[in-house]
C-alpha cells in the first residue's frame, strides 16, 4: 500500500515539474508576499498629515505645534491662514487631522485661572488613524496640563508624576504592530496556500478528465487521497518554516514558546485545512469553481483570526461561532507559543478544539471524498 | 453542395499554387519537427498529409494556419507571406484542431454563431448559411443541443462546419476522423470529396492510410521530412514487390513460418489472414503454399491482391530507415 | 477593431458563465456576501472586556476605586486575585486583557497628595483590548484622581477647579463617533469589487487548457478585441454588485451615503474596469488555471487587501510601498468610495482618481495586449 500511495505522490510532484509556477507561488510566493506586506504594515501609525491653524502665535501655540511634531505620528503639512484651506483639505482627504488654535490661547496658558482652549478636527473617514491621532493630541494635551497645574498649584513634577498610573505591556513590550498583526498574516498565508492547493488537486483533474485515468488504475481511493495530500502537506509545511523564519529574522518575531510544539500544531493545523480542501475540491467540477469557494471560505475564517477586529468586539453569536474555526485556534495558538511563551498547558484548549474539528472535518472529508471518487 | 453565392470557379489552372513552403522548418527544444518541408499545392486540390504520429502533420498544419512561428524557411498562403502577414491569411482559410476545441456550453448554432461572428460573415446570409450547413452536416436536428452533448462523430462535423461558415478557399484539417465511428468517418469523406468537387483546397491530415487513397495529391511525412508527394496511384506503384494474401488454419504458426522463407520482405496479420510482401509473387507464391502444407498447416487461400497504401507506405518508410 | 468581434466574444463568455449554476452563483454574490457578514463582524462593539485586580491596599479605598472603575459596561471584573502567579496566568491564557495592580499605600499616599500608585499591565498581543481597557482604566483613575485631588486641595484651602486645564475640545468629521465600521466598510466595497478580476485570470488559462484558444487564435480576431471582450462580463458582474452593495450596506448596516449614486455607479465601472484589466494581464501570462490562480492572488488579490489604505493608512507605510500602492487600482478607488460614502464630494475633486484609474486600465489592457501573442510558441 505504501508504495502505491508513493507513487501517486510521485507522479503529482512530477506534474509539478511542468506546472511549476503553482509550487513555486506556494512556497516563495507566500514568504515574498509577507515579507512585502509585513513590511508596509507593521509599522506604528506615523507621518499623519497635519494641518495647523495658529491664531495665536505665541511662545505657548508654538510650543504644542512643536510638540505634536516631535511624537513622530504627525507630519506637519503646512501652517495655513483660514479654515477653508482646512475644510478643502479635509474634503479631499489630504489631511487626517487639523489642529486649531484660538487667537487668546498664550493669555489663557499664562494666566492662574485661565482656561485655554485646543479645538481639534480630526478627518473621521479614516477611523483608525484618526483614533491613533486623537490619542496622540489628548496625550499632548494632557501633558501640557500637567505643567500647568504644577506651576499654578506649586505641586513638584515628580509628585504629579506619581498620580499617573505605570503602563507595563506583556508580550510585546513595544506595543509593535508587527508583532501583532504579523502572526496574523502569517496565518492567512497558510490558510489560503494549503486551502488552494488542496482544492485544486481533484478539480483540476475533474476538469481536464483526467481522473479516470486515475480511478481505473488498482488503487484505493484511500491510496489516491493520501497520495495527492503528501506534495501538499510537504509544500505546506515548508511555506510555513520559511515564513516563520523569515518573521523571524527580518521583522524579530519572538518565538518564546517551544519550536517543536508549534512545528508540530503546525501540521495538524495543515492536515485540517487539507480536509476543508479537499471536501472544496471534490464539490467543485471545475478549478473555477474551487477557487471561488476558497476565496468565500478563507475569506470568512480571516474574519475569525482577529486582524481587522478583535474577536472580543463582535457580536456574541459570531463570537461562538468562531470556536468552529481552525484558523481562530491556530491564530491563539501560534500567538501564543510566539509572543507568549505559551506552553501546553495553557494551550491545550485550543489543540484539543484544533483537534477535534480536525477529525470530524477529516472524517467527513475521507467519506465524501471517497464516496465521490467511487 | 455548392458555394451559391461564390463566384464560378475559374477554369484555368492557376499559375501560382495556393500553398507553396520553401524548406519551411520549425524546431522545438530538442526536436525538428518539420524539417524543410517544400510543398506545392494548387487550388481546388485535395492534398492528404499521410504519415505516422510525430512525423509532424500536426506541427505542419499549424505552421500554415499562423499559429506557430517559422524557425525557418518560408511559406505563401493564399497569396500571402506566412511570415509577415499571417492574420491577413486567416480569413481564407477553414482551420480545424485536431482535439474538439469548440465551446462545450454553447449550443450547436450558438458555436457556428459565433464564429461567423468571428469570420464577419454577412449577416443578410448568415441564417440561410447556417441552415445549409446544418442541413450538410447533418446536425439540423440537434441544433439546439448543447456541443458536449454530441456524439464524437457529430462534434467533428460540428468543427467542420465551424469552418466553412465563412466560405474560405483553404481548409487545413488535423485528423478530421480520428476517433469517429467508420459510418460518420465515410459521411465526413462524402462532405469533403463534395468540397473538393467544388473547387475549395483542402488539406487534410490523417493517420489511416486507406483515406489516403481518397486524396488527389498525397505527401508522406516522416520525421518532419516529406519522403514523398504524388497521386495515390503513383505512390501504390512505389511498393517494391507483391503483396499476397494467405489465410490458413493457424495463423500464428503460419506468421513465424513464413517470416523465415527466403523472399519474403514482410508479413502482416490482417484478422485471421496474413498479408505477405514478397519480391515476386510468381516465384514465392507457391514456394509458400508448399512451405505450409510441409508443416502440416492447411492453407485455405491464396491470392495477389493489389498493393494498398499502407503497405506503399511501409515500404518506403523502410527504406528511409535502410 | 471590430465590435462585432468583442461582443461574440462577450456573449459567449456571458453563456459559459450563466451556462454554470454553481459557478454563476459564486462570482455573482461572493462579494455581496462577504461584505455583509464583514459589516456585521467589524462592529467592533468593545464592552466588557475582562480585567483582573490585584488589590495590595484592601483598603475601602482601593476598594471604592476598583467599584468606580468596573461600573460601566466597557469594563468586567473577571477576577480579583492574590499574587502576580495568578496574574501570569491569566494573561497567558488571554482570560483578561488588562490587570490593574494596586500597591499597598494606595489610600495613604492618594491622601497624603503623594501620588496614585497604580500599575496597569496589558496584554500586548491584543493591542486593540488592551489598549481599551487602558485608555478607560485611565479615564476612570483620572476622574477619580481628579474628585479626590480637588477635595483635598479644596480642604487645604488651594483653589483649584480642574486639574486638566485645558480644554480639548474634537470634533470627527464626516464619521463623528468615529465608528471604524463607517470607512472600513467603504474601504471594504474597494476589496471585495476586485473578486471578478481573480475570475478574469481565469477564463484566458481556461482555454488554454481545454484547447479552445488554439481554435481562437486561427480566426481574424484580434488580441484586443479577445481581451476586451472577455473583461466586459465581469465588468458587467462587478456593476451588478455595485448596485446590490450599497443598498445593502445603507439598509441594513445605516451606512452614511453622502454622495450621489449615478456618479458612484460611473467610478465604479472605471475601477472595475482597472482592476479587471489586471486580471486579464495575468491571465495572459500564466499557462494554466491553476498557476493564473496563484499569481492574482499574490499579485492582486493580498495587495488588494492590504496595500491599499483600507486596514492601515498609505502614510505610514515605506516609501517604496507607497509608490507600488498607486499602482493598485484599489487605493484610489478605496478614496473614492470613502469620498462618496462619508465626505459626499464629487467629481470635482474625485477626479484625479478617476483619471488614474482611467490610466491604469488602459495600461494594464494594452501590455496585455502587447505581450499576448496570437502563437501557440
Amino acid at each position: 500500500m505504501f508504495s502505491r500511495i508513493w507513487s501517486i505522490s510521485i507522479k503529482e510532484f512530477l506534474h509539478l515539474r511542468y506546472d511549476w509556477w503553482l509550487p513555486a507561488f506556494m512556497l516563495f510566493g507566500g514568504v515574498i508576499e509577507l515579507l512585502l506586506i509585513g513590511w508596509a504594515t507593521s509599522r506604528p501609525i506615523t507621518n499623519l498629515p497635519l494641518m495647523i491653524l495658529d491664531h495665536d502665535q505665541s511662545a505657548s501655540s508654538r510650543e504644542i505645534v512643536i510638540a505634536l511634531e516631535n511624537t513622530g505620528t504627525f507630519q506637519l503639512k503646512s501652517q495655513v491662514y483660514d479654515f477653508q484651506t482646512i475644510e478643502a483639505a479635509l474634503e479631499r482627504g489630504q489631511i487626517n487631522a487639523a489642529l486649531i488654535i484660538p487667537p487668546n490661547f498664550g493669555n489663557e496658558m499664562a494666566s492662574a485661572n485661565g482656561q485655554p482652549t485646543l479645538s481639534v478636527i480630526l478627518n473621521g473617514a479614516e477611523s483608525i488613524p484618526a483614533t491613533t491621532a486623537l490619542r496622540t493630541v489628548e496625550g499632548i494635551a494632557r501633558d501640557i496640563g500637567e505643567q500647568i497645574t504644577i506651576k499654578r498649584i506649586g505641586m513638584k513634577p515628580e509628585t504629579l508624576a506619581r498620580f499617573n498610573p505605570s503602563l507595563r505591556v506583556w508580550f510585546n513590550e513595544s506595543l509593535s504592530e508587527a508583532l501583532y498583526s504579523i502572526p496574523a498574516e502569517l496565518g492567512l498565508m497558510m490558510e489560503f496556500i494549503i486551502l488552494l492547493f488542496a482544492a485544486l488537486t481533484f478539480s483540476r483533474e475533474k476538469e481536464l478528465g483526467t481522473l479516470e485515468s486515475l480511478l481505473v488504475m488498482p488503487l484505493t481511493s484511500l491510496e489516491i487521497i493520501i497520495g495527492k495530500s503528501i506534495p501538499v502537506i510537504i509544500i505546506g509545511m515548508l511555506a510555513f518554516g520559511s515564513m516563520l523564519g523569515m518573521v523571524h529574522f527580518v521583522f524579530d518575531v519572538p518565538v518564546r514558546g517551544s519550536l517543536g510544539l508549534l512545528i508540530i500544531l503546525a501540521f495538524v493545523y495543515i492536515l485540517v485545512e487539507l480536509g476543508k480542501g479537499l471536501v472544496i475540491s471534490v464539490v467543485s467540477r471545475t478549478q473555477h469553481q474551487a477557487f471561488l469557494l476558497v476565496m468565500l471560505v478563507g475569506m470568512i475564517d480571516f474574519l475569525f483570526t482577529g486582524y481587522a477586529a478583535p474577536v472580543d468586539g463582535m457580536p456574541q453569536i459570531l463570537q461562538i461561532l468562531a470556536n468552529f474555526i481552525p484558523a481562530h485556534h491556530w491564530l491563539e495558538i501560534l500567538r501564543g507559543i510566539l509572543l507568549k511563551g505559551a506552553g501546553f498547558d495553557v494551550l491545550w484548549i485550543n489543540v484539543f478544539v484544533l483537534l477535534i474539528l480536525g477529525v470530524v472535518i477529516g472524517t467527513f472529508s475521507l467519506r465524501y471524498v471517497r464516496r465521490s471518487l467511487n | 453542395m455548392a458555394y451559391p453565392d461564390s463566384e464560378e470557379v475559374s477554369t484555368d489552372i492557376p499559375s501560382q499554387p495556393i500553398i507553396e513552403t520553401h524548406e519551411l522548418t520549425r524546431d522545438y527544444k530538442k526536436t525538428r519537427a518539420v524539417d524543410a518541408l517544400d510543398l506545392s499545392i494548387q487550388s481546388g486540390e485535395l492534398f492528404g498529409l499521410v504519415g505516422p504520429d510525430g512525423a509532424g502533420k500536426t506541427t505542419t498544419l499549424r505552421l500554415l494556419a499562423g499559429l506557430l512561428n517559422i524557425t525557418s524557411g518560408s511559406a505563401q498562403v493564399a497569396g500571402y507571406d506566412l511570415a509577415s502577414q499571417a492574420e491577413a491569411i486567416k480569413p481564407k482559410i477553414g482551420y480545424m484542431a485536431q482535439e474538439f476545441s469548440l465551446y462545450n456550453e454553447l449550443t450547436v448554432v450558438e458555436n457556428l454563431g459565433f464564429f461567423a461572428d468571428l469570420y464577419d460573415v454577412p449577416r443578410s446570409e448568415l441564417s440561410q448559411r447556417m441552415d445549409r450547413l446544418l442541413a450538410f452536416a447533418g446536425l439540423t436536428e440537434f441544433q439546439n443541443r448543447r456541443a458536449d452533448k454530441l456524439s464524437g462523430g457529430m462534434q467533428k462535423k460540428l468543427a467542420l462546419a465551424s469552418t466553412l461558415i465563412h466560405e474560405p478557399d483553404i481548409l487545413l484539417l488535423d485528423e478530421p476522423t480520428t476517433g469517429v465511428d467508420p459510418v460518420s468517418r465515410r459521411e465526413f469523406w462524402n462532405i469533403l470529396t463534395d468540397l473538393h468537387l467544388d473547387g475549395t483546397t483542402i488539406l487534410v491530415s490523417t493517420p489511416y492510410m486507406d483515406e489516403a487513397d481518397r486524396c488527389s495529391l498525397v505527401g508522406l511525412l516522416y520525421a518532419g521530412k516529406l519522403v514523398t508527394c504524388a497521386e495515390p496511384k503513383q505512390i501504390r506503384a512505389q511498393v517494391e514487390g507483391d503483396l499476397l494474401e494467405i489465410k490458413t488454419d493457424d495463423w500464428q504458426a503460419a506468421h513465424s513460418l513464413i517470416e523465415s522463407l527466403p523472399g519474403v520482405l514482410e508479413v502482416q496479420t490482417y484478422g485471421e489472414s496474413l498479408h505477405v510482401l514478397v519480391d515476386s509473387a510468381d516465384e514465392r507464391m507457391p514456394e509458400i503454399q508448399i512451405a505450409i502444407e510441409e508443416n502440416g498447416l492447411t492453407c485455405r487461400h491464396a491470392r495477389q491482391a493489389p498493393a494498398r497504401m499502407e503497405e506503399a507506405f511501409i515500404s518506403l518508410i523502410h527504406r528511409m530507415e535502410v | 477593431m471590430s465590435i462585432r468581434h468583442v461582443l461574440a466574444i462577450t456573449r459567449k463568455e456571458i453563456y459559459h458563465i450563466l451556462r454554470d449554476k454553481m459557478t454563476l452563483i459564486l462570482v455573482l454574490f461572493t462579494p455581496l456576501f462577504l461584505l455583509l457578514l464583514m459589516a456585521y463582524a467589524l462592529t467592533v462593539d468593545l464592552k466588557d472586556i475582562p480585567i483582573a485586580v490585584l488589590d495590595y491596599d484592601r483598603s475601602q479605598t482601593s476598594r471604592a476605586f476598583v467599584h468606580q472603575i468596573t461600573a460601566g459596561q466597557d469594563l468586567e471584573l473577571y477576577a480579583q486575585v492574590d499574587s502576580m502567579n495568578e496574574v501570569e496566568g491569566l494573561l497567558m491564557r488571554g482570560e483578561v486583557k488588562a490587570v490593574l495592580i494596586i500597591d499597598p499605600a494606595f489610600e495613604r499616599d492618594l491622601y497624603a497628595l503623594r501620588g496614585l500608585p497604580l500599575q496597569i499591565i496589558i496584554d500586548g498581543t491584543e493591542p486593540e483590548s488592551g489598549g481599551f481597557a487602558v485608555d478607560h482604566i485611565g479615564w476612570r483613575a483620572e476622574e477619580y484622581i481628579n474628585q479626590v485631588l480637588t477635595d483635598q486641595m479644596q480642604s487645604l484651602g488651594i483653589q483649584i477647579d480642574n486639574l486638566q486645564p485645558i480644554d480639548l475640545r474634537v470634533r470627527a468629521w464626516y464619521n463623528p463617533s468615529l465608528k471604524p465600521r463607517n470607512d472600513l466598510i467603504p474601504g471594504l466595497i474597494s476589496m471585495v469589487l476586485g473578486f471578478p478580476a481573480l475570475s478574469v485570470a481565469l477564463t484566458l488559462a481556461h482555454e488554454r487548457e481545454h484547447g479552445t484558444l488554439e481554435q481562437l487564435m486561427a480566426t481574424p480576431v484580434t488580441r484586443t478585441e479577445l481581451l476586451l471582450g472577455k473583461m466586459i462580463p465581469y465588468i458587467i458582474v462587478g456593476l451588478i454588485n455595485v448596485i446590490l452593495i450599497p443598498v445593502a450596506a445603507i439598509l441594513w448596516f445605516q451606512i452614511p451615503f453622502n454622495g450621489s449614486f449615478p456618479l458612484f455607479f460611473g467610478l465604479s465601472a472605471i475601477f472595475l474596469f482597472a482592476v479587471i484589466s489586471m486580471g486579464v494581464l495575468v491571465g495572459v501570462f500564466m499557462p494554466t488555471q491553476a498557476s493564473a490562480l496563484a499569481l492574482s492572488f499574490l499579485v492582486i488579490f493580498f495587495p488588494g487587501f492590504f496595500l491599499t489604505g483600507i486596514f492601515f493608512p498609505i502614510a505610514s507605510m515605506p516609501e517604496m510601498i507607497r509608490m507600488e500602492s498607486l499602482f493598485l487600482p484599489g487605493t484610489h478607488y478605496a478614496i473614492i468610495t470613502r469620498g462618496v460614502f462619508l465626505t459626499g464630494i464629487g467629481i470635482d475633486i474625485l477626479w484625479p482618481y478617476t483619471v488614474m484609474l482611467f490610466v491604469l486600465g488602459v495600461s494594464f489592457t494594452a501590455v496585455a495586449a502587447l505581450f499576448f501573442r496570437k502563437k501557440l510558441a
